[in-house]
This record gives structure tokens, C-alpha cells and sequence, in this order.
């Protein structure tokens, strides 16, 4: 890989606005992990996969709410980008056909909590 | 597709949940003014405001109104939705609010990633450091913010880079302490493992400071998953030109290195940790010489925790006097406290210094899990102290904290109710200290011993009242008299919780009565025939049989197999089984 100088950084800093839009981000801190976070990874990236749909799956840190672990923000064009807390096979399929694709939020499973 | 959405949650504890119904008299006033196609109304599990009564939040435009009766739905529609202003009487404006320096990125970018976090701003502070700024402005940027280590003690960091700075060597060494060792800490785990490049990126300023060419990251082994990211992190700065020689393209060389720890906590002492690198025993040393003069191999070392390095890059990109504005007169910036205990939102949460315990506490954290008062809060883990809920007031900073009898620490902070005994939380993290305590000085070895001995005598019900003039006599001479500060604040828990608590420990020594119901031998457990249903579920889960009896003639405790596990009483559906 070639070594970057100082302008590359400044490059690739200024190339960050124009990412894809849509994505999905599973909290893959120790705390997220151990509460399930990985299977809930694997399953929005088969489930994304099977039903052909246009959105980024991402992993990121610990976001700080460790009680609700494992969390997973999403961000659709046109809805607030909200986090979902305890979330398992069952809510990460709600999220998928409600808030991607029929562009709703679901109920009862928002955590409001990070500034 | 809708424009706006409206967020409900009933926060009152006390009564029955009302979200539910609350959300469908929204839903049909919208659908009277025919808004319901434009504004979705969601529940949601966690709005970020407690004890408040019905509590709804308007997104995009983040108006949050508390306390809202069923009187209010028509105005709120009308004025804030119809006519976008803000209802004054209902509106709530959190004064306690997190503020992310350190954690950032943590949670935002992919810490696999480091496009993600160059895209975010990463290791342009390094390129300011390295093309314009020089050692000499650089310590003085960080002079003027006023940054003190985030590990504990709180040492101003630009002194200790100027020590080593000054210092004429041929090699200096920097090195990142991650052993983060305290019960109910997690904050540096968290950084590393959500955002490894911010804490590699202050290591190279910091390196760059001092004219350091070689690095170390002192990790403890228990944490596979913050090792394995760091890794990755280095492996990627290597690739970009980030590490090694000649640094985007300067003259600057920097090569860094991981060192594992095997988990014993005298090693997040300097001089231990210094130690523990070179390859010897994990002992400290007396110091004067400071690492910052006569470090590892004995050449000038700087040692700085992992969230005072995240910090570096931020005040490197936006100025001293940026970071100086947040945080109290001797204390700035923000601090990550990792709040664990009898609290409803367990985590981490970042906030300006100077901002109250109980903010952090109730406003943040939703105050306790079960609903029971705050008995204390603990911080600093087993060099801090307990702090009661009296002084939940007081302004978080060094000094302050200091004044409590407890300190900063590196940001444990751990919530008690009244289910928690004073005489067993000291006994607790004096049993730790004196698990983890090297030997090397006897203050330390026989001191911390000894007085785990009396605790141990006093929540047995063996203790005289002359056990504590004794408790305090030998945590004077720990404290004067041990080498470094593991020993010298090991007894903080004790002499913290005889400062606030000293009825608790009388009602242990003279009425053999441990009111928190937590030290097993002064507690005994009877069935009281009149609540008992009969239902058997205590003798179905007591693990020692101790539960004898049948449906027909009721149950009792025999008190001399009973190990006094409290399972019986926790099982009770009928509160039949009685503590004292």
C-alpha cells in the first residue's frame, strides 16, 4: 500500500460526505458481544442478502448504553436515524420490513437515550 | 412518507404503564385533523427522561415535553405541529448533558476501519503536529488546555512531557497504560475497542513531543477483543505510513509495540508496569526518579492512560483553549465514568467535569434499578471511596472528589442502595487489595491483612467497639507508610465508609445486627406461619434442604443447616420468609 503524505489525509477526509446513505450499525463492543451481537450481525447480512435490499450493514464500538446491548442504529433517508436497543432475531426482522422497507419506525423498541 | 414523528413513554414507576393508551388518543386526535398520514406516533422503549410522568419528544426538531396530561394533546398538535413554536410550560431542557470528546467515534465508525476514521477527521491532528506546530508549540498547547491524567492521580499531562522532553537521550520511550484493572471499570476498553486509531494517533503525538522513536501499548490480557483491534489499528498504520519511518512523509520514526499483562493490578502503577515491560517481576519502585527522567531501561519514558491520549488528537485539532473553556477552574475537559451497580442504565457516560453525581446519576442513568433510595455512590474503585447520598451535590473534579475522602480513579463509579452494607463493600475491596498487593512493602502486605481481619471479625459479629480506633490507626500508617498507590489509598473504602457510616458499624459491633440484611452470620431467616401459603417453593429451592415440613403442617427453617443464602426469601411469593 503506498504511504500517505499530508494531502492524501486531507483527500480522504473531504471524500467522506459522499458514502451510501442507507446503513445498519451493530454495536460489536465485548459488552455488545456478549449480549448477542454477532448473531444479530450475521443474520441483517444473510437476511440483506436474500431479500436483495439496498442498505450497508456496519459494525461499530460500544455506543455507552451497555444496558440495552445489542444495540443497532439505523439510518433511512427520510426518518430520524434512531437506535434500537435488545435486539434479536425477531426485532432486527421488524426492522427490516418496517423501518427499511415500509420506511415506519417500530414501536417499543427505541432507546432515546443518547444525546 | 411521513414529515414528522412524535416519540411517547409513560416514565412514571409508580403507577401502571400508560404509554399504550396514551399513544392511541394521539393517534386519534391526528386522525381528526387528518395529520396521521404525515406524522407517525412510535412507543419506544427508553426516551432519555425519567420520572417524569407521560414524556413525548417531537423528531426532527427534538422538542422534548414532560409531564403531559391528555388536556395537552390538542395544543401540542395545534401550536408546536401546526404552527412549529415551542409550549413553554411543558417543554424540558436536560441540564445534564453528555458531551463526547473522548468517546467520538466510539459507537459511530467502524474501529476495523481506518478510512472510517481519517473520513472522521482522524490523524489530521497529527498532520498539523508533524507540518506546522513543532514540540516546542505543541506542549504548549497542552499546557494551555489544561489536560490532567485521566488514570487516577490526575498529573497535568504537558509536565510530564516536558520532563522527558528536557531530558537529552538517545532513546525515550512512550508507552499507553491499558491495564485497567478496578472492579466495575470499562472505560478504556471500550475506547480501544471502539476507537483504537484515536488512542494509537495520541501515542504518536505524545512520542513526538518528547522525541520518543519507540512505543508500547501495556494491554491486560483479559481483554482478547481491544487487543486484537489495536492490533489491527498498528498493522494499518504501518500500511498508510502512519508508523515507522518517516511519518507522512517527515523526518519524524516511530515504531510501536504490544505488551501483554497478565492481569495483576499493581501493574497499572508506573513503575510496576515499567517492570512488567522489562521483562521483571511487576513490583514498583520509590520514586523520585520519575519514569519521565528514568523510565524503561532507564531512559526517559512517558507513561499517559488511554483516555488521556484520546483526548490529545482533539485538543491538538481545535486548541488549548477550546478544551480549556469545559470542566471546572482546576479540572477541564470531560470525564468517561463507567456507572455499574444497583443502577437502571448501566454504561458509560462522558461528561463535562464539574457536572453533579446525582446528574449523573438520576438524570442519566435513570436513577436505581429497583426504585429504592441511594444509599452511596462508590468511586474510584479500591483506591476511592464511598460518597452517601447527602453529597450527591457536589461537582465532580479532582479536587472536590479528593475533599469526600474518594477519588476520580480512573472512572469506576458504582451505585449502592440500602441493600448494600457498609462493613461488607470496605471488606470487599479491601479483600481485593490485599489479593493483589505485590509484598514488596510490609505497610502494604500487613497492614492491608490486618485490617481485612477486622472488617472480617466485625461483619461476623465478633468485633469490640476498640476495633475501630485500630481500623484507623493502621490505615494512617498504610497511607503514610507504603510504597506506592496501591497501598497508600487501599484503605480509602474503609476509612471513607467509617467517616459517613460509623452508626452501621456500631450497630454491627454492639447489636450484632447488620441492617443492610448483607453479612451472613448476623442475619437469621424464619417462615412466620401466619403469611405462609404452603406452597413448598421455599423447600423446592432451598440448595441444603435446610426447609423442612409438608403442605399440611407448614414449613420451618432448621437454623443449623442453613447456609443463609437468602434463596428461600427471594423465592417467597407471600413475603412469608423474615430477614432480620
Amino acid at each position: 500500500m503506498n504511504k500517505l503524505t499530508p494531502g492524501d489525509l486531507e483527500k480522504m477526509n473531504k471524500a467522506s460526505t459522499d458514502k451510501p446513505k442507507d446503513w445498519i450499525k451493530v454495536g460489536m463492543g465485548s459488552c455488545g458481544i456478549a449480549a448477542g451481537a454477532e448473531d444479530v450481525f450475521n443474520f441483517f447480512v444473510e437476511e440483506v442478502k436474500k431479500r436483495n435490499l439496498q442498505i450497508q450493514i456496519k459494525k461499530c464500538g460500544c455506543a455507552g448504553s451497555c444496558y440495552a446491548e445489542p444495540l443497532v442504529e439505523v439510518s433511512v433517508v427520510g426518518l430520524p436515524s434512531v437506535v434500537y436497543g435488545t435486539v434479536n432475531k425477531e426485532v432486527a426482522i421488524k426492522i427490516l420490513e418496517k423501518h427499511v422497507i415500509s420506511k415506519m419506525l417500530v414501536n417499543d423498541c427505541i432507546f432515546e437515550v443518547l444525546v | 412518507m411521513y414529515t414528522k414523528v412524535i416519540l411517547v413513554k409513560d416514565t412514571d414507576l409508580k403507577r401502571q404503564d400508560k404509554t399504550r393508551e396514551f399513544y392511541t388518543r394521539l393517534l386519534d386526535y391526528l386522525r381528526e385533523g387528518n395529520l396521521h398520514s404525515q406524522i407517525q406516533v412510535v412507543r419506544v422503549a427508553d426516551i432519555g427522561v425519567y420520572d417524569k410522568g407521560l414524556v413525548i419528544k417531537i423528531l426532527p426538531d427534538k422538542i422534548t415535553y414532560v409531564n403531559v396530561q391528555d388536556a395537552d394533546i390538542k395544543r401540542i398538535i395545534d401550536t408546536t405541529l401546526g404552527q412549529g413554536k415551542v409550549i413553554e410550560d411543558l417543554v424540558f431542557r436536560s441540564k445534564a448533558k453528555q458531551l463526547r470528546i473522548v468517546l467520538r467515534n466510539c459507537g459511530n465508525i467502524d474501529p476495523e476501519s481506518i478510512e472510517e476514521y481519517i473520513a472522521c477527521g482522524g490523524y489530521l491532528a497529527l498532520k498539523k503536529v508533524l507540518g506546522d506546530l513543532g514540540q516546542q508549540k505543541l506542549i504548549e498547547e497542552i499546557k494551555v488546555s489544561g489536560i490532567r491524567g485521566r488514570g487516577g492521580a490526575g498529573y497535568p499531562t504537558w509536565m510530564k512531557w516536558n520532563f522527558a522532553r528536557e531530558v537529552a537521550s538517545t532513546d525515550k520511550f512512550v508507552i499507553c497504560n491499558a491495564d485497567e484493572g478496578d472492579p466495575g471499570a470499562y472505560m478504556d476498553r471500550s475506547v480501544l475497542e471502539g476507537d483504537p486509531h484515536s488512542v494509537i494517533e495520541g501515542l504518536i503525538i505524545a512520542a513526538f513531543a518528547i522525541g520518543a522513536s519507540k512505543g508500547y501499548f501495556y494491554i491486560r490480557a483479559e481483554y482478547p477483543l481491544a487487543v486484537e483491534r489495536i492490533n489491527k489499528a498498528i498493522k494499518q498504520a504501518y500500511d498508510y505510513g502512519l508508523l515507522g519511518k518517516n511519518i507522512l512523509g517527515s523526518s519524524f520514526n516511530l515504531d510501536l509495540d504490544i505488551r501483554l499483562g497478565a492481569g495483576a493490578f499493581v501493574c497499572g502503577e508506573e513503575t510496576a508496569l515499567i517492570s512488567s515491560i522489562e521483562g521483571r517481576r511487576g513490583t514498583p519502585h520509590p520514586r523520585p526518579p520519575y519514569p519521565s527522567v528514568k523510565g524503561l531501561w532507564g531512559k526517559p519514558t512517558v507513561i499517559n492512560n488511554v483516555e488521556t491520549l484520546a483526548n490529545i488528537p482533539v485538543i491538538v485539532s481545535k486548541g488549548g483553549k477550546w478544551f480549556a473553556q469545559i470542566g471546572t477552574q482546576t479540572s477541564k475537559g470531560t470525564k468517561v465514568f463507567a456507572v455499574t451497580g444497583k443502577v437502571k442504565n448501566s454504561g458509560l457516560v462522558e461528561i463535562a467535569m464539574g457536572a453533579t453525581l446525582r446528574e449523573i446519576v438520576m438524570d442519566i442513568c435513570g436513577g436505581t434499578l429497583s426504585g429504592k433510595p441511594i444509599k452511596a455512590v462508590q468511586t474510584g474503585g479500591p483506591s476511592g471511596g464511598v460518597i452517601p447520598e447527602s453529597l450527591l451535590d457536589t461537582p465532580v473534579d479532582y479536587e472536590n472528589l479528593q475533599k469526600l475522602g474518594s477519588i476520580m480513579g480512573s472512572g469506576g463509579m458504582i451505585v449502592m442502595d440500602d441493600d448494600d452494607c457498609m462493613v461488607d463493600i470496605p471488606k470487599f475491596y479491601l479483600g481485593f487489595c490485599v489479593e493483589e498487593s505485590c509484598g514488596k512493602c510490609a505497610p502494604c502486605r500487613i497492614g492491608g491483612f490486618q485490617m481485612l481481619n477486622y472488617l472480617t471479625k466485625i461483619s461476623e459479629g465478633r468485633g469490640g467497639p476498640e476495633d475501630l480506633g485500630q481500623l484507623r490507626r493502621i490505615s494512617q500508617a498504610m497511607q503514610k507508610a507504603s510504597l506506592c498507590g496501591l497501598g497508600q489509598t487501599a484503605s480509602n473504602p474503609v476509612l471513607s465508609t467509617l467517616k459517613y457510616f460509623e452508626p452501621e458499624y456500631n450497630e454491627h459491633i454492639l447489636n450484632k445486627r447488620c441492617p443492610a440484611g448483607k453479612c451472613s452470620s448476623l442475619v437469621t431467616y424464619n417462615i412466620m406461619a401466619d403469611k405462609c401459603k404452603r406452597c413448598g417453593l421455599c423447600m423446592i429451592n432451598c440448595p441444603v434442604q435446610a426447609i423442612s415440613g409438608d403442605k399440611e403442617s407448614g414449613y420451618s427453617i432448621v437454623s443449623e443447616k442453613c447456609i443463609k443464602c437468602g434463596r428461600c426469601f427471594d423465592v417467597c411469593k407471600f413475603k412469608a420468609i423474615l430477614k432480620k
